[in-house]
């Protein structure tokens, strides 16, 4: 089951980040020409994308069956700093800019060939004559196939250089053509999703890999020209070369880098979408144990446990995927967000979890986050100064809520999005319709996550309990603790924190995390439309804020909040997603999803999963592993939405953290992503050591 | 009524069939050398002291109270095949809490895992209710039995024998202890004792836990392995093969 020599070879020279030393090209200067030849900002972006792909320089390596990798270290600016400001004043730009955490049509890009989408741009072209931004953008979307198609040119040509006859067959066939078989399309993938970074772009998703590859396979299969163990093979290969040219690839943290897939489902007219592929990649990601692709799959209440449990196989290898999506609850609740029912039944995750339709979406799924701690704070504080009961506490929390969901909203309303010719051939209709990416697509909607949901239930959980209906502790004495950090109030912060704790399948802090979700819902409901024609969906996420709104981050709109009345003191982490309260004394696995399972995820469907970690001592046979798959299939059942399973030995971890040098490739589960452990900041080291675990 | 429980554990692997919870009751009459669990061989709550602080180990439940928290599990773990294993320390010694317990559990497979040394008439009045009996059988020489446990084993050799005479399904388990337990005489023994058994679904051999003697410092007791830790053990599965004895290693 492991890789042979050849491969095996391949992907230690990727984990030792050789590609990055062989970077030879050089960024090319493009600032200037935009200049003096007063472009337009969309033609600008063409002219990068341009730019960069001539910068390449194709490399060719004896042992590597797929090709391309990055060799310009990164991309040209194309506004000076002053006017890039002129650009967005009085407007918001998403986080570094240009249009980052969806996924393309990946299907239709292979199926027609970019010759293909090419000629879907000029029959746009004729029949929208007359129509000028239409002409400007699709002018500018064939100037950015042509770069492309030259720079696999000079591939092909560097190949037969080299007397690689096969690469240079499949360059000169793919991505110009339609693929023929597997291992080309395979390599126009590759190149493809690469190249979508060249021009600034960054968290492109591989979307529902084994729905658009398979018929590649099939004909390989059918015909007799792969055997299944070489198609193995090459899905192998093309795995490891995801991995070469990550550490440049923008993200928060080492790992983050969006390269997520889906597997698994149902089709866009509903049948089961379960195929050999999806096997074939469970299995081979386990035998490659890279952090790229990061891999989901969808299931359902009676997905067979046979393939549950090749996913528990996966599981067990510690790199904190695959990530389980729940059909029965997601679909409905897509339907109920305004999606049609065949792209419903089409979602995929964009980078970390939050759900999009490929190609159709043009979502910016993650616009920030509401604090529910500090929502749930205010109110407590403010509440318990002003004498309010419960009631009163619990209404200034919807109060906070809401005006939190206004202020990510307002900000994002004056959105502005770059213009992104390359991006738009890539997805199902810009092209027909002739319309630029940045211009909207099928669905325009925004993601807001609340996050840290735990700490806040359990704080009014414990406010309700032991201010109001035990009156142990005095409104005074709970402000002042508050105040001074628990300091010199030991015993009243004891007292708090033994409060009731979600993940216990207890109804009064369960209760309170529906009623923030549900308020959350509501405020999200409220704030209509979002200036694009879509709307605000709700999420579980937590991403990075589980540690930015306990300690405060630069440039964060995001309220930061001191110590909580969940016996929390200040500074210390929050519950991350979907789990318990850090530290929380909770029952286990079952009690967890028991408690997930109460909240109304129709309503909540930006996606953010329930975290679990298993000690790696659990798999230790066959029938452990089955009962993990079973696990599964329970979280299923109950109708929870997300599901993120994490492999951990703590004594591995602490040892990696004290010798660094000896845990390489100790790689884990961060929040949507997994990265190497070692490469991590500390703090995102410790929280990961400090994780609930459930032992054997 | 009440018990003495020292842990609740879900999503418990190894303590039977399908996703199980298992409960942990207080107070053991053995002492083995090897327990794992030394916080629960005595039968009242008591301190444990760790780095974290002193903690109490060991709440008093209301049979009522856990009834209805396995309850609301019951939908769970019969989806997940498994059930609510009684493990200890040793549920015998709280036989008719466990009893009241069990009678209140509805629609729920129920374990018993014992070291079988109690009172017979209670044996089998818990076996009986339960679905499932995990036997554990140790040493079958009454010598090292004494030696290595501090107590006699003909008593848990009687109630196998009662066991095996009832036809319940039974799992019979056998912690490896190397160079103890797991030796060619005992464990040919345990496999000949085990063929008896009418009900027998298979014989468990417990891989040896080396962090057994992690926690007996912090409950005030001292951990003296008469044994060497570092040698593998060796499960000698052939032994039980040759008898037709199905045997699987844990
Ligand atoms: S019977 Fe079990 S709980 Fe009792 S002393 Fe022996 S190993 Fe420990």
């Amino acid at each position: 089951m492991t890789l042979d020599g050849r491969l095996s070879c391949l992907r230690e020279r990727v984990r030792g980040r050789e590609h990055a030393v062989a970077r030879v090209g050089r960024v090319p200067e493009v600032l200037s020409e935009c200049e003096s030849e007063g472009l337009s900002w969309g033609w600008r972006v063409a002219r990068l994308f341009v730019r960069q792909c001539e910068a390449e320089v194709p490399v060719i390596r004896p042992d590597e069956r797929i090709a391309f990798e990055r060799t310009v270290p990164s991309v040209a600016a194309i506004y000076g700093e002053a006017d890039r400001r002129r650009l967005f004043s009085g407007r918001r730009a998403h986080e570094l800019g240009p249009i980052s955490n969806i996924c393309a049509d990946w299907g239709r890009v292979l199926g027609e060939g970019l010759l293909g989408r090419r000629a879907a741009a000029l029959a746009s072209r004729s029949r929208l004559a007359g129509d000028d931004t239409a002409l400007g953008f699709l002018d500018q979307a064939v100037c950015c196939i042509d770069a492309l198609l030259a720079l696999v040119g000079r591939y092909a040509e560097a190949a037969e250089r080299e007397g690689r006859a096969d690469l240079a067959g499949m360059l000169r066939q793919v991505p110009a053509h339609p693929p023929r078989g597997f291992a080309e399309a395979l390599q126009a993938l590759r190149i493809l999703h690469a190249s979508v970074w060249l021009c600034g772009h960054y968290h492109v998703g591989l979307g529902r890999f084994d729905q658009y590859m398979m018929p590649y396979l099939r004909r390989d299969l059918d015909a007799g020209t792969l055997t299944e163990a070489e198609a193995e093979d090459w899905l192998a290969e093309f795995f490891i070369s995801l991995n070469r040219d990550t550490d440049l690839y923008p993200g928060v943290q080492q790992g983050d880098n969006g390269q997520s897939l889906m597997l698994g489902g149902v089709t866009r007219d509903g049948a089961d979408a379960v195929n050999l592929l999806t096997r074939m990649v469970l299995k081979v990601a386990r035998r490659v144990s890279m952090i790229d692709p990061k891999i989901n799959l969808r299931v359902h209440g009676e997905t067979p446990l046979e393939l549950l449990e090749l996913a528990a196989q996966l599981t067990r290898m510690g790199l904190g995927f695959p990530q389980y999506s729940n059909d029965e609850v997601v679909i409905p609740a897509l339907l109920a967000h305004g999606y049609r029912p065949e792209d419903a039944r089409d979602y995929t995750v964009a980078a970390c979890w939050e759900y999009i339709i490929p190609g159709r979406g043009m979502e910016v799924v993650n616009i920030g986050a509401v604090s529910f701690p500090a929502a749930a704070d205010r109110a407590i504080r403010a509440g318990l100064e002003q004498g309010d009961g419960m009631g009163g506490i619990l209404e200034r929390v919807r109060a906070e809520i809401r005006s939190q969901v206004e202020a990510r909203v307002r900000e994002y309303r004056t959105l502005l999005l770059p213009p992104a010719p390359w991006y738009s051939v890539l997805m199902t209709d810009c092209l027909e319709r002739g319309r630029d990416l940045s211009q909207g697509a099928t669905y325009n909607n925004f993601g807001l996550h609340g996050a840290c949901g735990s700490n806040a239930a359990d704080a009014l959980a414990a406010v309700q309990l032991r201010v109001f209906e035990e009156e142990r502790v005095p409104a005074a004495m709970l402000l002042a603790a508050l105040a001074h950090d628990w300091r010199g109030y030991e015993n009243i912060r004891e007292t708090m924190a033994s409060g009731p704790k979600v993940g216990n399948d207890d109804p009064a802090a369960d209760g309170m995390l529906c009623f923030l979700f549900d308020a959350f819902a509501d405020a999200c409901e409220a704030a209509g439309d979002n200036g694009r024609g879509g709307r605000v969906r709700p999420g579980t996420g937590s991403a990075m804020y589980y540690i930015w709104l306990a300690q405060g981050h630069e440039g964060m709109g995001e309220p930061s909040v001191g110590a909580t009345a969940d016996g929390r003191r200040e500074g210390d982490f929050f519950s991350s997603s979907l789990a318990p309260s850090p530290g929380a004394a909770v029952r286990g696995p079952l009690s967890i999803l028991q408690s997930f399972a109460k909240l109304d995820y129709g309503r909540i469907c930006n996606g953010g999963p329930i975290t679990l970690e298993l000690s790696d001592a659990v798999f230790r046979n066959a029938e452990a592993v089955r009962k993990v798959a079973m696990l599964v299939r329970t979280f299923a059942r109950l109708g929870c939405q997300q599901l993120q399973l994490n492999t951990l030995n703590a004594e591995r971890l602490r040892d990696a953290k004290a010798h660094p040098e000896e845990h390489r490739n100790l790689i884990v589960r961060v929040w949507g992503w997994s990265g190497y452990f070692c490469e991590l900041a500390p703090e995102y080291q410790d929280h990961i050591i400090a994780r609930q675990m459930h032992r054997v | 009524m009440t018990g003495t429980v020292f842990d609740i554990k879900e999503f418990a692997l190894f303590d039977g069939p399908g996703i199980r919870t298992t409960v942990f009751l207080k107070g053991c009459p053995l002492r083995c050398a090897w327990c794992h669990n030394p916080e629960g061989l005595a039968p009242g709550p008591e301190p444990m002291v760790g780095a974290g602080g002193t903690r109490l180990v060991g709440t008093v439940m209301d049979a009522v109270a856990l009834a209805e928290r396995l309850n609301r599990q019951a939908a769970v773990l019969r989806q997940g095949e498994g059930g609510v294993t009684f493990s200890g320390g040793e549920p015998l010694l709280q036989a008719a809490f466990v009893e009241e317990v069990l009678r209140r559990l509805v629609g729920i497979h129920t374990a018993l895992d014992t070291c079988g040394y109690g009172d017979s008439a209670a044996f089998e009045r818990l076996a009986g209710r339960c679905d499932l009996v995990l036997y554990d059988l140790k040493l079958m020489d009454a010598e090292a039995h004494r030696r290595y446990t501090g107590v006699d084993n003909r008593l848990i050799l009687r109630n196998l024998e009662l066991l095996g005479n009832s036809g319940r399904p039974c799992v019979v388990r056998v912690p490896l202890v190397p160079g103890v337990t797991d030796t060619p005489d005992n464990l040919g023994a345990v496999a000949e004792a085990a063929r008896c058994v009418r009900g027998l679904v298979r014989v468990e051999l417990m891989a040896y836990n080396r962090a057994a003697g992690g926690k007996y410092a912090a409950c005030n007791r001292t951990f003296q392995p008469a044994w060497d830790e570092a040698r593998e053990e060796n499960p000698r599965t052939e032994l039980f093969a040759s008898l037709g004895v199905p045997v699987m290693v844990l």
